[in-house]
């Protein structure tokens, strides 16, 4: 359980005594809130940008992102 | 003020708009005059540059980005604000190996990227045919506080690395938090002290090691000079200075010196910034000389030459490549 806290970045490590299960609860459920946070900027990001940018003033035409001219 | 006859032992006569003057007012040169009027005004400095930037003359003229092998980029508008980048690049890439130093493993990569650059709002996205993800966020939050975010994800678990950063500018400082993964913490703050000195300092804090750092900078500018000086508790002195000596053309050097490995390097570089090409090459103690050329054909079309020879090493990289796109 120490590795897989600290592998995510956490900044208390989860060293000496137990800590109350509230605190461990939390720590649990914010290290798999920041898995789901990186496979969504993974994934999402430049589909982000995309959807973003072809919604932005003049906008430009779905054919203009596909061809290479 | 005085009788227009002088007195001086045989003073030369003063500069014919100037009213006539006695004593040592005569032998001082007129510029006295306009200096004591630009008084420095201690409340209206200028902004100074953002601490990680303080060296940044330096870097860009003394750090092109040197590669090895093929680089074809382009990049295509479709929008003042939005445009698509395709990235092809084929040669080798420098691994560090547990036997021999370094190795050259010959890699090719196409990179697709996104940018989104707006005044307030800035994306940068690129991704590799490997999975890797390289993004960049800089967000305007108010007129005074800008959000940065820089990220490389990597579909290995464990090899993803993040930094948040809060830029806060104020009217003669500037002020930054920093936030990491691997429980990185740090803040630098750099105020403007005179019209051409700015002295900042920075502290980190690296949560999994306990190792924490302080380290102290100073610029110091002109109009034709730049020299930075730069000391931290890692053991690490770096001094640069950057010298413009015409429009077209600046010469930079660079001293670093690494007290807990001893280690010294030392270089000297020039930047010729031409009508039709950029032109860069530097000179290393270590035995490295490089230099870096931007040819610009055409509107938009840009030729890209690299060499680097390491006469120590005897490792010997030349590169060449293709821009096209603003």
């Amino acid at each position: 359980m120490a590795s897989r806290v600290s592998s995510k970045g956490k900044g208390k490590a989860g060293r000496g005594a137990e800590d109350g299960p509230t605190a461990r609860f939390v720590k649990e459920w914010s290290t798999w809130t920041m898995k789901k946070a990186k496979v969504i900027a993974h994934y999402g990001f430049i589909p982000l940008i995309i959807v973003i940018g072809m919604n932005s003033e003049p906008k430009p035409h779905l054919s203009q992102l596909l061809s290479p001219v | 003020m005085g009788s227009s006859v002088s007195h001086a032992a045989a003073p030369p006569p003063p500069p014919s708009p100037l009213p006539p003057a006695v004593g040592l007012a005569v032998a001082l040169p007129s510029k006295a005059e306009e200096k004591s009027e630009k008084k420095v005004d201690y409340l209206n400095l200028p902004c100074p540059v953002p601490f990680e930037e303080i060296q940044r003359e330096a870097l860009m003229s003394l750090k092109p980005e040197l590669f090895e092998g093929l680089r074809f980029d382009f990049t295509k508008g479709l929008n003042q604000k939005f445009s698509l980048s395709h990235s092809v690049y084929m040669g080798s890439t420098e691994v560090p190996s547990p036997s021999s130093g370094t190795i050259k493993v010959p890699t090719a990569h196409y990179e697709f990227g996104a940018n989104f650059l707006d005044p307030k709002l800035m994306l940068i996205g690129r991704v590799l045919t490997d999975g890797r993800l390289n993004a960049r966020v800089k967000c305007d939050l108010t007129d005074n506080l800008t959000l940065k975010i820089n990220a490389q994800l990597t579909n290995e678990p464990h090899f993803s690395q993040g930094m948040f950063n809060f830029d806060y500018k104020g009217k003669d400082f500037r002020a930054q938090y920093q936030m990491g993964n691997n429980a990185f913490y740090g803040a630098n703050y750099i105020q403007s002290v005179t019209p051409h000195l700015s002295l900042g300092s920075e502290v980190f804090w690296l949560g999994h090691q306990r190792k924490s750092g302080i380290g102290f900078a100073a610029r110091y500018n002109t109009d034709k000079m730049v020299a930075t000086a730069q000391v931290a508790s890692t053991g690490i002195v770096a001094l640069c200075y950057v010298q413009k000596v015409s429009e077209k053309v600046s010469l930079a050097s660079d001293f670093m010196y690494n007290h807990m490995t001893r280690d010294v390097t030392s270089s000297f570089g020039y930047d010729y910034i031409l009508r039709q090409c950029r032109l860069r090459g530097k000179l290393d103690s270590s035995g490295c000389v490089a230099a870096f050329l931007e040819e610009r054909l055409n509107m938009g079309v840009n030729f890209i030459l690299s060499a680097e020879i390491d006469h120590r090493k005897k490792d010997y990289k030349f590169g060449f490549g293709m821009t096209v796109g603003e």
